[in-house]
């Protein structure tokens, strides 16, 4: 209370105030010199020169008191802050419940935002983390980072080493181009862990990598220029940060190591630095290696001489003021210039070449190549409208949250105001109540984000893949992060503040013998706003849900789909067939030997294989002439194909419809037979049995001997297309390539991957087997993103419900505790518990069924948008609807039960009492 | 050794201020009468820059300032002292009780000490 009696100068008076003092002195002293009896006029000078320099002094006062007045202010303002602090945690402590459900709610919103931002940022948006990535040139389609193509139609999307170096040599906008390609899987023996081989990720890169992109070395140097000299291959390598920590224990003596890949020393001479993850987003290689090295490390399997072989992806520099367009248009010229020159000769023979239809993809290289952004862009938008759709709940309901209590608080509000305290002050208070909310709320949302962002970036990238995605928060994320948390502060802060101050003080005071009339009549005027929030929270969340319930639903229908295959028997061994150089009837012998022992472990079934693979390898078309049949379209004569073993159709649980299966008689020399898939049988021969029908390759005719039910060979959601199949001992190519052995088990397939690895061992020590796995496996692994997105959208349903019923619960409660006057009345009257249940449960159901009534058609509108991503279920699938809907009203009853219960315990007399 | 605050000596004329508001709350008139009469009037030379001085002990909280009305009614600013301000006093006064001592033992010092 002594402040009351300080002085305390508003800034415009203090002038005033120092002249009114200082001639006080002045009359003072004067009246007293005239009294020792000097003439007035002697003694006002008189006064005045015994006073000094007035102009001085007062303007030294008047200086000092402004200080003072600054002084005062700040301190009264971090005195006050200091108050609504404790105020603030004091409202916290007496309401723990209250505070808890809105930091947690805050925290979800936050963290659940930041996260799927971060991966956003990480996937989509963020650009590679070396100087001046703008000016970088991405030539390529940039999904096929780890594609390779065998034709000698030079394609504009992939690219030969040839047609690399003519494009490197002849391009004047690019200061620099580089090429990289996928390192495939290599045996690496680097000591440390007994004689094992490992397969780091591996790429392989042109020597001007690291010069054009401008990464320097962490330790020891990167490759140079000079590294990839045609015929001069040095065997060195560079490793990256991750590998060099999580293998070599980050060792700076690792440099000069030589370690063993394929059957090569190769000398370590670099590491990268910590935040190079490599030009391909959500691929960070182990190790990068000089292209120069490929033909060296597996010879059997030379990629730079041969023109046809297209793997390379090639990334530019922009020469200093060289415009993007022009840079582009130069760079599409080259690439056109290439293909025109090299694919006359397929032009003349008839056939249209691809670069004259295909576009050219040329592009801004500043975010790197990568596929994981083509396969992941769609769901992660969707996941982006969901979060936001998460956050306007998240707002709707600490608005609601805070409505409610400020409503409930009014009393103590016009209480505080009737003693004086300042409109103002009261909304600040109450904003730094909110700020101290959302402060814990964000804060907690952070250590949420940081956490679920690392999850989320693991499932996309895939667990075998660590650290390729960066984990980091980015800037731009943190500003979004926390614009949302303030805006939300101001929605929900600020209007309950203002809201609540405007309490009028007499009805307020009034109220209190009032109150049970007052809750029937205004009271429910009053909740409006807090049933329009609950409403629209019902729309939102049924949205959500009902998004949730067409992904899982379309997911369950992907993984339930018919493939035609035996999905849950078959076991897929990938053996590299291609490192034993076989040749001819060796390579025969092989395959023959192969079945045959597979064939004989025990629980196998049947055993055959292909050149493709199901779920895994490669794909290959192929053009042919069906006499008879007169094609309106070039790709009307080309189909997907594989060569496989005999007893195919019966190793892969196949259903043949009609002919035979491919068998041991099929032998080289024998007529050329194929198998037809269902689809090409009948866009051929509509009318008619394919059986016996002819098909003409590069001349040779070949007989349809059979007919098998369409397959879902690569991808689980892809319509049916035309394949046929032909016998592998009648191919044309002479030497192995890579095989895929399919082996067919009366139980469990995973169980028996042990033993094939060990029967293939015994057979062939050398022989490299890369992969073993359950088809079922290989078939979850190829609809991965289907199952992220489900499983997001599921948890960010379930997410939304809550928030609805955490919701739906507060209105409800507080509704019910401001009639309990009102509800002992009745139970006065004579009305039973259950009639006060059932009340208060109609009254949420209403409130949920007016939602319902707006969420319904704007779920279906909005879901239409996830229609590509929905596999066999229509966007407005009625089962979905009724699912979400269901589950939405059980949730609310159960919210709304809970004070229901409660009002139906109130005990009349109590209740009347209190009033 | 003197300033130019009313010609004493640094410090002075505060511990002079914090013991003229020592018996209640006074004006800065009455403040500069108290100091001529308790000093045979010889230390305050100038009479402004105690409103210098007082507005600076005002500043650093030693003093708590009001207005209120004159013996002749007129409108006045009575300073007096704070907590932290009677504190203060005492300090000074040991202060300058030590000082003065000092000074006063070495010029009465009769001979050159060996």
């Amino acid at each position: 209370m002594r402040r009351i009696f300080k002085h305390e100068p508003a800034p415009r008076r203090i002038a005033g105030d120092v002249d009114e003092e200082l001639e006080f002195h002045i009359q003072e002293r004067t009246e007293k010199l005239i009294a020792s009896g000097m003439s007035a006029a002697a003694a006002r000078t008189e006064a005045l020169r015994q006073f000094g320099d007035l102009r001085d002094v007062r303007n030294s006062c008047v200086t000092l008191d402004h200080d003072r007045a600054r002084d005062m202010r700040r301190g009264r303002w971090f005195e006050e802050l200091r108050q609504d602090l404790a105020y603030a945690f004091r409202s916290v402590r007496r309401n723990p419940g209250f505070a808890l459900v809105v930091v947690l709610t805050l925290a979800l919103g936050i963290g659940a935002n930041t996260s799927i931002f971060t991966l956003i940022d990480a996937v989509l948006l963020r650009r590679l983390p070396v100087p001046a990535p703008e000016r970088l040139v991405a030539i390529g389609d940039p999904t096929r980072v780890n594609a390779m193509y065998n034709s000698t139609n030079q394609r504009p999307d992939i690219f030969a080493y040839e047609a690399y170096k003519n494009l490197r040599d002849n391009t004047k906008s690019l200061s620099g181009l580089l090429a990289s390609g996928r390192g495939g899987r290599l045996d690496v023996f680097t000591g440390a862990v007994g004689d094992e081989a490992e397969h780091p990720r591996a790429r392989y890169v042109s020597g001007n990598y690291f010069g054009v992109l401008g990464v320097p070395a962490f330790l020891g140097r990167t490759l140079e220029d000079t590294d990839d000299r045609d015929g001069a291959a040095p065997p060195i390598v560079v490793i990256s940060h991750g590998y060099w920590s999580r293998k070599f224990a980050a060792d700076p003596g690792v440099l000069g190591r030589v370690i063993r890949i394929q059957k090569q020393q190769v000398t370590i001479v670099g590491v990268t630095p910590p935040w190079f993850r490599g030009e391909v987003v959500g691929n960070y290689p182990d190790l990068w290696l000089p292209l120069t090295l490929q033909p060296v490390l597996s010879p059997n399997r030379p990629l730079l001489g041969d023109m046809s072989i297209q793997w390379l992806l090639l990334l530019g520099r922009r020469r200093d003021g060289v415009s993007e367009p022009r840079a582009h248009a130069e760079v599409t010229n080259l690439v056109r210039n290439w293909t025109a020159a090299h694919n006359k000769e397929q032009e003349s023979n008839g056939g249209i070449s691809q670069a004259s239809r295909d576009s050219i993809p040329v592009g801004s290289g500043a975010r790197g190549f990568s596929w994981i952004r083509a396969t992941y862009r769609a769901p992660l938008i969707i996941l982006m409208s969901g979060v936001a759709l998460v956050l306007l709940m998240i707002c709707a309901n600490i608005a609601n949250l805070l409505f409610a209590r400020a409503l409930g608080r009014g009393r103590e509000m016009g209480v505080r105001l009737s003693l004086g305290a300042g409109r103002g002050r009261l909304v600040r208070q109450l904003l730094t109540e909110s700020l101290l909310l959302a402060v814990l709320g964000t804060a907690a949302g952070l250590l949420l984000a940081v956490w679920s962002a690392r999850l989320l970036l693991v499932m996309t990238a895939g667990s075998n893949a660590p650290g390729a995605l960066d984990p980091r928060l980015s800037l731009p994320v943190l500003g979004f992060t926390t614009a949302v948390s303030l805006v939300t502060l101001l929605l929900f802060g600020l209007a309950p503040a203002l809201r609540t101050s405007r309490v009028d003080l007499g009805s307020v005071m009034r109220a209190q013998s009032r109150s049970l009339t007052a809750s029937l009549g205004r009271g429910a005027g009053r909740l409006v706003s807090g049933q329009v929030l609950i409403a629209t929270q019902v729309a939102l969340s049924l949205v959500l849900l009902l998004g949730a319930a067409l992904l899982v639903r379309s997911l369950q229908r992907l993984e339930n789909t018919d493939t035609g295959l035996d999905r849950d028997h078959l076991l897929i061994v990938d053996v590299a067939a291609q490192d034993r150089g076989l040749r001819g009837e060796q390579s025969d012998a092989f395959v023959r030997q192969v079945t045959g022992r597979l064939e004989r472990l025990p629980g196998v079934e049947a055993v055959s294989f292909s050149e493709n693979g199901i779920f895994s390898g490669t794909e290959s078309s192929n053009t042919f002439e069906i006499p008879g049949y007169t094609a309106r379209a070039e790709r009307d004569t080309a189909a997907y194909y594989d060569e496989v073993g005999p007893g195919y159709v019966r190793a892969i649980g196949g259903r043949l419809l009609e002919g035979r299966d491919i068998t041991e008689r099929d032998v080289a020399g024998a007529p050329a037979v194929a198998l037809v898939n269902q689809t090409m049988a009948r866009f051929y021969w509509p009318r008619e049995s394919a059986i016996g029908k002819t098909i003409r390759i590069d001349k040779v005719s070949i007989e349809v001997i059979g007919v098998l039910a369409d397959t879902k060979d690569h991808q689980l959601d892809a319509e049916a297309v035309r394949r046929f199949y032909l016998a592998y001992v009648q191919r044309a190519i002479e030497e192995a390539g890579s095989l895929r052995f399919v082996v067919r088990t009366g139980g469990d397939p995973a169980l028996l991957s042990v033993p094939v690895r060990a029967e293939l061992k015994g057979f062939d020590a050398e022989l490299r087997v890369d992969d073993v796995s359950p088809l079922s496996l290989l078939m979850r692994e190829s609809i991965a993103e289907n199952r992220l997105l489900a499983r997001l959208a599921a948890g960010f349903g379930a997410l939304a419900l809550l928030l609805a019923a955490v919701g739906l619960y507060g209105l409800m409660t507080f509704a019910t505790t401001r009639r309990t006057g009102e509800i002992g009345l009745r139970m006065a009257l004579g009305a039973r518990r259950g009639d006060v249940v059932r009340m208060v449960l109609l009254e949420a159901l209403r409130l949920v069924a007016t939602g319902l009534v707006v969420g319904i058609p704007l779920a279906y509108a909005t879901t239409r948008l996830l229609r590509n991503q929905l596999f066999d279920v229509p966007a407005g699938d009625p089962v979905s609807i009724m699912v979400a809907v269901v589950v939405l009203c059980g949730s609310a009853a159960v919210a709304a039960l809970v004070p229901a219960l409660r009002a139906a315990r109130v005990d009349p007399l109590v209740a009347l009492r209190t009033e | 050794m003197l300033d130019p605050e009313g010609g004493l000596l640094r410090g002075t004329l505060d511990l002079l201020i914090l013991k003229a508001l020592s018996w209640g709350p006074r004006h800065g008139y009455a403040v500069a009468e108290w100091i001529h009469a308790a000093t045979d009037t010889t230390l305050l030379v100038e009479e402004g820059p105690l409103y210098t001085a007082l507005h600076r002990l005002e500043r650093k909280g030693w003093l708590d300032a009001e207005w209120g009305l004159s013996e002749k009614n007129r409108k006045a600013k009575y300073y007096q002292l704070s907590r932290s301000g009677r504190q203060q006093l005492r300090a000074e006064i040991s202060n300058w009780e030590r000082y003065a001592g000092a000074v006063t033992k070495a010029i009465a010092a009769s001979a050159v000490p060996a």
